[in-house]
Parts: C-alpha cells; structure tokens; sequence
C-alpha cells in the first residue's frame, strides 16, 4: 500500500538531509545572534533584528531571488566563492541548505532569544561573584538554563527548513536528486497526470514527519525544563 | 535524560551523513521544457538502457530553465519548446551553437474536461472562445515568457480572438499545469499542445488551432556550453536516432529530421 | 580592613556613605529602603558608585578618581543574597563547588567537608535546589559562598525570607560561620534582634546616608 518510487523516497531523504544539515549549521549562529539581541544594545540593533526577521514576512521567493542574486555563480558573492575558493552553491543541495537554513533562521532565533531573555539575571550575578568571567557564567549558567527554548528553536527551525519551498525552488530550482525536496517533488506531481495519489503519499510522508517533530520537540523542552528545575 | 539525547543527536547525524544516490552527481543532467515530460522519460530510459548511462532530467516551463543555465545551473542538455528561447542562450553563449538541432513539432490544441458537453469546435477567424468559455476561464501557460503561453496569444491574436480571450484567461507556470487545471475542470477550457492532451484522460481535444495562426511549435535541442560532459554528445545522438524517433511520435511528436540510424 | 566611601544616584534617591569594617561581623542597621543592598551591590562591584573608593586590605577595588573600576568576579568577594539564587540547573554539590570550579584551583576536600559541616548539609548534597526548603537553601547558599575562599563575605538579609522558626534555625550557622570561618563579614538587615546576636560593629544607614557607626548600642530604637 504504502510504496513510493525510488525518485520519491530521495526526494524524502534529500529534505531530511537538507532539513537536519540547515538545523545543525544554523544552530551556532541562532545561539550567537539571539543571545546578542538579547543582551546587548549597539548602534544599528533595530535595523540588525530587522533585517534578521526579514524572512519571515518577505514573500519566500523573494528571498529566494534575493539568494541567487548574491550567492548565483555569475553573482557577486556566487563568482568570488566559486573562483577563489571553487565553492558553488546555486543549483545545489548545499544551496538549498542555504535557502533552507535562511527561512528557517529567524524562528530560531526568536524562540532561542525569547529563552534567553527570561532567565534571571540575577543568577548571572551571582555566578559573577563566584569568580565567573562573563564568558563562563554564559556557558555555566545561562546557556544551560535557555536549553528548552534552543530546543524548541532548533526543532521549530528543522520543520520550517524541512517544508521550504518557495527560496528553494528559486534558487537552486527542481533538480531531481539534488534539489528535489518534498515539497518540490509534492508540487511536480500536481502538474503529471494522474500524480495525485503519489502526491498524497508524500504529503501523508511530509505530514507524519512533521508531527514527529513538533511532538519530539515538545517532549524534549518540557524534559529539559524539568531537569533545569530540579524535578 | 543525557543518553537518550546523544542517541537522538547521533541519529541526527547519522541521517545527515547518509549519502545519497549517485543520481545528480554522475550520469547527464537534462534541462527540457515541461511537454517534453512523459516522451523524454521513455527516451531516456532507452538511452539508460543501452549505455548505462544514467539520465536526470528537469521539467519546467522553457523560459525557467533558461534562465536558471544562465544563472550557471548544472545542465549537460538543453531542450526548448519554442525558438525563440534557444535564440536567447546562443545570443548568450549558453550552449555550443554546433551542437543545435530543431528535432521535434509539435500542433497547438483547444482542450476541455472529459466531462464538458463541448464536442468538436471549429477553429478559425471570428472564432468566439469567450462564448465557449461562458463564466470561466482559459487556462494557458503564461503569455509572456513560457513558450506554450506565446503559442496560444499569438494563435489568438491571429484569429482576432486575443481582446475578448485576455481578461478570462488563467496562466499557469507552465504548460503542464495549465493542462492541469482543465483535468480538474477548474477550466472549462485550456490551450496546450497536442501531445500534452494525449497523455491526460482527465481532458478531451475539442479543437485543433490552424498552422497559419502561430509559429510553427518546434522544439530545438542543443548542449550546454559549460557542460564538460563526454555522455552529452552520445545523449544528443541517441536524440537523433530512430528509436527516439519511434516514442517521439509514439506520443504525437512530429520528428523534425532525418533520423541517424 | 574594608574602606569604603561611595555615591551614588538612583533616580530620585541619593546614596553617600563612608565607614571601615574590620575582622568579624559588622552590620549595616536600618529601615527598609535605606540603601543598605545598595551599598552592599557596590562593594561586591554589581554596582558602579558615581564616585568614590573601595579597597580591602589596601587592594584598591574602586577608585572613581583614579579611573580604577575592578571587574565582579575579580573581587574575591562572597555573596550570599536574600534569595539564595542557587544554580537551578546544577545539583547543591556543584552549586558549592562553583567558585573552586571558576577559580581552576584544584579540589579540597577537607575544605569542602569543613563547609559541609558547618552549615550541616551532608544530606542535601546531591539534591536540586528545587527540592530544597527555604532554610536549606540559605543555608547551601552560605556554603557556596563561602567554598569560593572569599576575603569579605556579604550577607544581604540571609534571613529576611524565612518566619521566625526558620531564622532561630538558621541563626546558629551563621553565628559559627562568624566564629569558624576567619572570613570578615558585612552583614546588611533591618531586625536589631538579628543584628545583636552576630554582630558587634554597627553602621547605621537611614535615608542612603551613614548616621551614626559605633557597636551594639546604636540598635536601640
């Protein structure tokens, strides 16, 4: 019953890849980014989370085109890597970690901030007055007490990164294999006909991967904040 | 707790590590315009067949994926639905000029839902398509750029039908799913090609659009210029030959040339 | 020898105070809102004065004039706050052992065990705060502060959050601390009863000014 074909089961195991690979790329930065936001103050920080929070309300395609206008081979940024350093990433599955990594980014970083911003500063001090430069009292105390929001940010971000669609087809387009994703193949087979019944068995494959998700990361946040707690 | 999230993490990783099948990395990447779909995938399964060469082919409307070779994607072939756009990537450098061959025709056809009451319809000048449409709209791929699309304004345009047509029509991406859209009936009407309408049971041909009132559809086929790939030149040979020839016209192809071997 | 003379603006409320502390317990006496935390904050550096100087056995921590201003958690100085603030995260073990975890020093176990025993919380070792009652955790936090080898230990009205049951309790610890553990303590509260039975100098702060600093005869009234 539940048979998909070879390029189908790829383009499920390309958006894993492609989903888990943005997550984990990402997460450094979406713990970097959201711990600045959420404790410094410098000159151009509105224009900073702006810019950052971009994604989220620009039309994906746009950022998308905006992607391919940087990062394309014959780009600005796209020719640089690829002469200097032979790095191309257009048209790509590593583009489309990119594109993927870069819609799913903000989420992460306002679920990670919003964590960071509800711990007591107070037990920072503390931590100071135990002799903690700055550095490891963020190792020791705060970064161990924002786990469940980098959590739930990373897992937020993987699902995001796994159901992208718009940035990625724009700018690494619909290449079976490579590019090919879920949603891509999903939205393929819409256009073949009689492509429906293995466009619903994707989308059956997306939506129980999906929920998988959202429910390991609920279980894994509450866990985690029980543990911080001393339950 | 500190276990069971290493083992989640490892298989994380794990599932990040796994490597993929080989499909892109080796073997022909083939760019062809959406209608070529199902014919293409019968020949390329043949050329597979007889070289072992493996073949991963990308549908889209023409003007999409001429774009994206010139934005420098990773194609070997290139395979257009109109000429217009193989005369964009050659006045661009984007293909080897030598290599072009004009290989397959096509006719451009009025389609409705399986179930529509229309039967046959006469297509010539005067020829009222928004009467036939009534409340609903004309699928077509998109008029400006995709192939399919210019097909169809120009056809209408001829017949003198193009002002009362233009604000009922519904333009698709390409010309696959403007056939989509008539399958589903979400139109009672849509113009594709002839060998698009053969492929879906879900539509009915209910007229065929005169020669005269568009540029004759011809597909030109030709390989890329930044390709370095020795299986490009055999890929356009097996194009040329005459099994391709046989599925090409299988599906309702006019094959342009003389076949070689 | 503690030397402290600080100011400080806080919106509408102006803190200014000078006085020395000495080996032992010296409290800091007064009404609620006298600026006694304040004052404590500023000694231990989670404060910055608007002007003036602290130093501690002739180690300059402050210096507004000679632009001296030495890091938190380069003070040396112990902490134990009204709220405990032990480390949620981390069990009552590692919240003691923070400070010697921070400072690099290497393990001490006859150090630890001597803490332990003070304050009597062998058996809460391997607990989390969070299971912890509210003397418990005063008393975890007294330990932690301690284990960090300060010069100066602080104490910001250790007991204020505890009833009256508790605080008899808790009392005793803090007595032998002041006796056992060679560690010059300032300890801030508004309870005269409390400050009676630990300390013997008093400085007493009203309205964010030192008005008087002498012994115990200054608690009455």
């Amino acid at each position: 019953m539940f048979t998909l074909s070879a390029q189908d089961w790829t383009a499920v195991a390309l958006s894993l890849r492609i989903a888990i690979v943005a997550t984990l790329v990402s997460l450094p930065f979406g713990i970097v980014v959201a711990t600045l936001l959420a404790r410094k103050s410098f000159p151009g920080k509105p224009l900073i989370e702006a810019m950052i929070y971009l994604p989220l309300v620009l039309p994906p395609v746009v950022t998308g085109y905006l992607l391919l206008i940087t990062l394309g081979r014959h780009a600005p940024v796209g020719a640089f890597l690829a002469e200097h350093f032979g790095i191309v990433v257009a048209f790509r599955w590593t583009g489309a970690v990119i594109s993927c990594g870069v819609m799913a980014f903000p989420l992460m970083v306002r679920a990670i901030r919003l964590s960071i911003e509800a711990i007591d500063r107070r037990l920072e001090d503390a931590a100071a007055t135990l002799g903690a430069r700055p550095f490891w009292s963020y190792l020791t105390v705060t970064l161990p007490l924002a786990l469940p929001g980098v959590i739930a940010g990373a897992m937020l971000a993987f699902a995001r990164a796994l159901g992208e669609f718009g940035a990625t087809i724009t700018f690494v387009s619909n290449i079976p294999g490579e590019t090919q994703t879920i949603s891509a193949a999903i939205y393929t087979l819409t256009q073949v006909p009689g492509g429906d019944a293995a466009a619903l068995k994707l989308v059956t494959v997306a939506v129980i991967i999906s929920i998988g998700v959202l429910m390991a990361s609920e279980w894994f946040a509450r866990r985690a904040t029980a543990r911080l707690h001393g339950v | 707790m500190r276990p069971r999230f290493v083992a989640a993490f490892a298989l994380f990783a794990t599932l990040a590590a796994t490597p993929l099948p080989a499909s892109a990395q080796q073997g022909l990447t083939v760019f062809a315009a959406a209608s070529l779909r199902n014919a293409l995938d019968d020949v390329d399964a043949a050329f597979s067949k007889t070289t072992g060469i493996k073949v991963t082919a990308s549908y889209a409307a023409t003007s999409a994926l001429a774009k994206q070779i010139e934005q420098g994607a990773p194609a070997d072939i290139f395979a257009s639905a109109d000429l217009k756009w193989m005369d964009y990537v050659i006045a661009h450098k984007l293909v080897k000029p030598d290599t072009r061959v004009n290989l397959l025709g096509n006719r451009l056809v009025l389609i409705a839902p399986k179930a529509s009451k229309l039967d046959r319809v006469a297509i010539d000048k005067g020829f009222d398509i928004a009467r036939l449409a009534g409340d609903g709209r004309i699928a077509v791929a998109d008029v400006k750029a995709v192939p399919a699309g210019r097909y169809a304004k120009d056809a209408l345009t001829a017949l003198g039908a193009w002002a009362a047509a233009e604000p009922k029509l519904a333009q698709a991406e390409n010309v696959r799913a403007a056939l989509a859209y008539v399958a589903r009936g979400e139109t009672p009407l849509g113009i594709v090609y002839e060998t698009d309408a053969k492929i879906d049971p879900g539509v009915k041909i209910v007229g065929v659009f005169p020669e005269n009132s568009h540029q004759p559809v011809t597909y030109p086929v030709a390989e890329v210029a930044a390709s370095t790939n020795p299986a490009a030149g055999r890929y356009l040979g097996f194009l040329r030959s005459g099994a391709a020839k046989a599925i090409f016209e299988k599906y309702g192809f006019s094959f342009l040339i003389k076949p070689v071997s | 020898m503690l030397d402290v003379t600080v100011e400080k603006t806080l919106g509408a409320f102006a803190v200014s105070a000078s006085f020395t502390g000495a080996s032992g317990a010296t409290a800091l006496f007064g009404p609620s809102g006298a600026g006694k935390t304040s004052v404590i904050n500023m000694i231990a550096g989670l404060l910055k004065p608007d002007r003036g100087r602290v130093a501690l056995d002739g180690d300059v921590l402050f210096d507004s004039a000679a632009g001296i201003d030495r890091p938190v958690w380069r003070r040396s100085i112990g902490y134990v706050f009204q709220e405990g603030r032990l480390f949620p995260h981390l069990s009552v073990r590692h919240n003691l052992d923070y400070g010697r975890w921070m400072s690099g020093r290497p393990a001490d176990a006859a150090q630890f065990a001597h803490a332990v025993d003070l304050l009597d919380i062998a058996p809460l070792l391997d607990r989390r705060p969070g299971k912890l009652s509210g003397g418990e955790r005063q008393r975890v936090a007294v330990g932690r502060a301690l284990l960090m080898r300060p010069r100066l230990l602080l104490l910001d009205e250790p007991l204020a959050s505890l009833d009256a049951a508790r605080k008899q309790d808790i009392l005793p610890y803090l007595l032998r601390l002041r006796d056992e553990a060679k560690v010059p303590m300032i300890y801030v509260s508004h309870d005269a009863g409390e400050v009676r039975r630990i300390a013997s100098r008093v400085v007493r702060i009203e309205g964010g000014k030192v008005v008087a600093a002498g012994g115990a005869e200054l608690l009455g009234s």
